[in-house]
């Protein structure tokens, strides 16, 4: 038994010595991040907080927080004040919204920004008009990538991609490889059918607005008569077919990352991360960026993640965090640190910039802006209604039902998720 | 008995006064939550029973109860059967090294962190890179969609589970087995009792706790399975392996609705209770020395 | 005797399913071994191409500091399996031998807690290690874990069988309550602790919902909090995960390697039979 009780007298030794000491440091503005996959966007706030801290005695520490799981992670510190980050990255609507966690951005900052961001993300980090949180990520709206090999071997011209959904239709075939069973071998669209039906939501979109529908209503207020609308159902119908009618997608296939960037998939719609992730994880695959072909209307910019960073209202240290955004906004920062990641930058400014021309999907980004902005959802309980809609979605995608009927359950859902 | 109550009664009090004061009053407050909404703006607004009305009639609850069960049918009594032929087979091997090293093996998946077994799992189940469709595909059989199917992704997540836990359970058997002295065997051996008669009549009775404590434990456990469904399928596809607990975790902290998702706690803390309760008495039986 | 007859076909059948079952982390041990265009190449290739290579392992060591992860685990996992198993075992005896009011209503209360789910306690929990000031800290890591369910569950268990004789006996001899649990149950337990302090461990060490709340600073992080950050919004990066999880689940082995010895053992020279 001595030998137990060696071990117990180290372990408490070890754990007193151990305890994390808080005396003599410089302040610190702690900064909580999901976006574990953007280490060199992450340090840079770190980066610039020393300069920071030369000005100020503030420094930044930058936590981040595993995706999985941070909501809960987050709302407990947020409820509990005291151990809440002074900064966070999250959507608006919902800290601020659902919940009143965020502090309001001061005027002239939030001016600065108003001025400085394209028109379609100029609500991206506002709640009811009122500004407080900066969006962090431009380009995280879709647009097409097509694998320029496939596209040649299918006697495509890479160069000339589909620019409506019809074309897109019928190239998609062209690309489509069947097996003797019938069973695709490579699949014209790379198609994200798993995971959370957010997700799927998010991927379905566009297809949604080429098609002119929309989720909700304009003042987000009701969904039937939207999310099951004509359009709407006919868009989906469009998307199911896709599986189960031409099969130039498949539900068998494993993400469309990885199918895309093992070549058995000839496009895919995918936000402006990825040529970063093919470059890296499937280098032999030449591929092009293009605006998403358009149908009654254009997709356009559109997105169901807004991520921003926000002040937690309950910070001892509000000021001097704004202090820091205020530091840090600025064209030549934002430029600095969306190409240390290798992602867009947010300030319009920079979208001419030499790295801006300079990326593959400088053009597509271009025209993707030019069309008109699609609706967008930024309402406390999007991620409800996004799975209640997603989940009508996939039920479609896997022939559980018909589009119409799955989608007159969806709105109906949607509308006592929203009466509630 | 005076000083025997008082003995009883110190020796449970560290473990008693533990799970008071961890996990008492937090649950307090969660039962308590469940008659609260929060509304937009984060303040909560007391609702009385509304919401174990709203949850009880909401047909998404009941898919994941729905799925929630028919998981457990498909993971528990496999898991138990088959941790009792294990601990069974294992006991049989006549050399200690062998007995561990085998048992051992079995012992594995169990320290595996269950995220990345499900991870390394779900590269197996894959149906294009999966190792399991290529060696089906040996077979002639053709490929199929495990976690992408409808139809499939229960069972391959009820396998993923038994998986994980068989080596757990076919430890408690055997720590069991090896403690049944050998005489008793032998005596019925004597008595001219088949290898099968002396299972029923010694190996089982005398290991019905740890049958019945393993049931119950495995109920619970499987009731509450998370982290594989979270970490593959999210729920999907469709909702067909949104369990209770995936569920509650999302109306919690996806959709910010505390007050939904204390109910759905109540229910399953209930559903549980119940359960073990009749288990504990349907099941146990007193074993003599 | 007929068993005889059907002992090589059950050592084969035992052999089988231990093949079967260890399969899946030897794929998980392979893919370690594979570089990103490896794991994905078609037609399925089950080796690495170079067994010698170590990137993902290292990339793993270098992207975050895994080496004070396993550290944190190690200890937090270590104080958990031995307070549980001393809280267990003094449970277990209260309840498997004594009679005293509030009996049934404590142990069914305990038993009760394994029936919350975690993730609606998990808030107010929070809230409460954040007043007590606890929050990314050992003693905060902990709080949730010093003492298990099942360890009293399987306490109560093995310590039931043990003959109440000898304990009336030590008693008649003028042993204290304590003297009696000290000398006479623990010692006819031993394989029984040694399950626990095990399983405990394990459990404690791959646990990560918790941790994931109450954990800030990098340097408090778990082992499994750095095994999910190599998994994120948009993509799982296998070859890094299943590099983390091998070397996560070494120590694990060692411990089990350890202890596997006390149970086997102590089970032959517990010399309880009769």
């Amino acid at each position: 038994m001595r030998g137990v009780r060696t071990v117990a007298v180290t372990a408490v030794v070890a754990m007193a010595l151990a305890a994390p000491s808080s005396w003599a440091q410089p302040k610190k503005l702690v900064f909580w991040t999901h976006w574990e996959q953007n280490p060199e966007f992450n340090k840079f706030y770190e980066t610039r907080g020393k300069d920071f801290g030369q000005k100020t005695g503030y420094e930044v520490q930058v936590v981040t927080v595993p995706y999985q799981g941070y909501e809960a992670k987050y709302l407990a510190a947020l409820m509990g004040k005291s151990g809440a980050p002074d900064i966070f990255m999250g959507m608006t609507h919902h800290w601020c919204g659902q919940y009143d966690f965020c502090d309001k951005m001061p005027a002239d900052l939030a001016r600065t920004w108003d001025e400085n961001l394209p028109k379609y993300m100029l609500n991206v980090g506002k709640w009811k008009g009122t500004r407080y949180g900066i969006p962090i990520e431009h380009g995280n709206f879709q647009q097409m990538y097509i694998d320029t090999e496939l596209f040649k071997k299918a006697g495509l011209d890479p160069d000339k991609p589909p620019k409506t959904l019809d074309d897109w239709l019928a190239a998609m075939k062209k690309l489509t490889v069947l097996d003797a069973k019938g069973e695709p071998t490579q699949v014209g669209f790379a198609l994200r059918h798993k995971g959370h039906p957010v997700g799927i939501t998010d991927k379905f979109l566009p297809f949604a607005h080429a098609f002119g529908a929309r989720m909700l209503s304009p003042n987000l207020e009701k969904a039937t008569g939207f999310a099951n609308s004509a359009e709407m159902v006919a868009a989906l119908q469009f998307y199911s077919d896709l599986v189960n009618k031409h099969k130039v997608a498949s539900t068998a296939f494993p993400t469309p990352e990885d199918a895309f960037g093992q070549k058995r998939a000839a496009t895919i719609f995918r936000e402006s991360w990825f040529f970063g992730w093919v470059k890296k994880n499937a280098p032999d695959v030449a591929f092009k960026v293009y605006a998403l072909p358009c149908g009654k209307t254009c997709p356009g910019a559109g997105n169901l993640f807004p991520w921003t960073n926000m002040v937690a209202k309950s910070s001892p240290h509000k000021q001097a965090a704004w202090d820091f955004m205020k530091f840090i906004s600025n064209a030549k920062d934002d430029l600095d640190q969306h190409q240390a990641q290798g992602i867009l930058p947010v300030w319009t400014a920079n979208l001419d910039s030499a790295y801006v021309k300079s990326r593959p999907d400088y053009q597509s980004t271009q025209e993707m802006l030019r069309q008109p902005v699609p609706p967008e959802y930024y309402h406390p309980k999007s991620n409800e209604l996004a799975t209640a809609f997603g989940e009508a979605v996939v039920a479609a995608l896997y022939g559980k039902g018909q589009p119409k009927p799955l989608l007159d359950e969806a709105a109906a859902k949607m509308d006592r998720i929203l009466r509630d | 008995m005076d000083r025997q109550r008082r003995a009883g009664l110190l020796f449970v009090l560290p473990a008693v006064v533990y799970f008071g004061g961890v996990f008492l009053v937090p649950l307090v407050e969660s039962v308590i939550g469940s008659f609260y909404r929060t509304v937009p703006g984060g303040l909560s607004q007391f609702v009385g029973t509304r919401l174990y009305v709203k949850v009880l009639t909401d047909p998404t609850f009941w898919q994941a109860v729905g799925n929630t069960l028919s998981l457990l049918v498909m993971s528990v009594p496999v898991t138990v059967v088959v941790a009792l032929a294990v601990a069974l087979g294992l006991h049989r091997l006549r050399s200690l090294e062998a007995r561990s090293a085998w048992a051992a093996m079995y012992f594995l998946p169990f320290s595996v962190s269950l995220v990345a077994a499900a991870l390394v799992w779900q590269w197996i189940y894959d149906p294009v890179y999966g190792v399991l469709n290529h060696a089906l595909a040996g077979l002639g059989v053709p490929p199929l969609k495990w976690l992408q199917s409808l139809d499939l992704v229960r069972p391959s997540l009820a396998a993923v589970n038994v998986w994980a836990r068989l080596g757990f359970d076919t430890m408690i058997f055997l720590a069991a087995l090896q403690a049944i002295p050998a005489e008793y065997y032998e005596a019925a051996a004597i008595d001219g009792a088949s290898a099968w008669q002396a299972l029923r009549r010694i190996t089982l009775p005398l290991l019905n706790p740890q049958i019945v404590m393993v049931a119950i434990l495995e109920l619970i456990f499987n009731f509450k399975i998370f982290d594989t469904v979270y970490a593959t399928t999210q729920g999907g596809p469709a909702g067909a392996s949104q369990t209770v607990i995936m569920l509650l975790y999302d109306t919690a902290f996806k959709y910010f609705r505390l007050g939904d998702a204390s109910v759905m706690a109540v229910f399953v803390f209930v559903s549980l209770l119940l359960v073990t309760l009749l288990q504990w008495r349907l099941f146990r039986r007193q074993v003599e020395y | 005797m007929k068993t005889a007859r059907f002992g090589w076909l059950t050592a084969a059948l035992v052999a089988a399913g231990a093949l079967c079952v260890v399969f899946p982390l030897f794929w998980m041990a392979v893919t370690s071994l594979k570089t990103v265009p490896e794991i994905q190449r078609l037609p399925l290739q089950v080796f690495p191409d170079r067994w010698s290579n170590l990137d993902n392992y290292r990339e793993v060591f270098q992207r975050q500091p895994f080496g004070r992860f396993l550290l944190n685990s190690a200890l937090v996992a270590s104080v958990a399996a031995l307070s549980s198993a001393v809280v267990s075992s003094l449970a277990g005896y209260g309840f498997a031998k004594f009679r005293f009011p509030g009996h049934a209503v404590f142990f069914f209360g305990i038993v009760g807690i394994l029936m919350v789910p975690f993730q609606s306690v998990v808030v107010p929990l929070y809230l409460w290690i954040n007043r007590l000031g606890l929050l990314d800290t050992y003693p905060g890591i902990l709080a949730p874990d010093l003492v298990s369910v099942f360890g009293v569950f399987l306490m109560r268990q093995a310590i039931e069988v043990v003959p109440s004789d000898y304990v009336d006996a030590a008693r008649i001899d003028g042993a204290s309550e304590f003297g009696i649990f000290w000398r006479v149950i623990l010692p006819a337990v031993k394989p029984a602790i040694a399950t626990l302090v095990i399983v405990k461990f394990m459990w404690t060490w791959n646990e990560l919902f918790w941790p994931l709340v109450v954990v800030n600073s990098p340097t408090m992080k778990v082992v499994t909090l750095g095994l999910v950050s190599f998994t994120n919004m948009y993509f799982i990066e296998y070859n890094l995960v299943t590099a983390a999880a091998v070397v996560s689940v070494l120590p694990i082995l060692a411990v089990f390697l350890a202890c596997q010895k006390w149970i086997v053992r102590g089970v032959v020279m517990s010399g309880l039979k009769g």
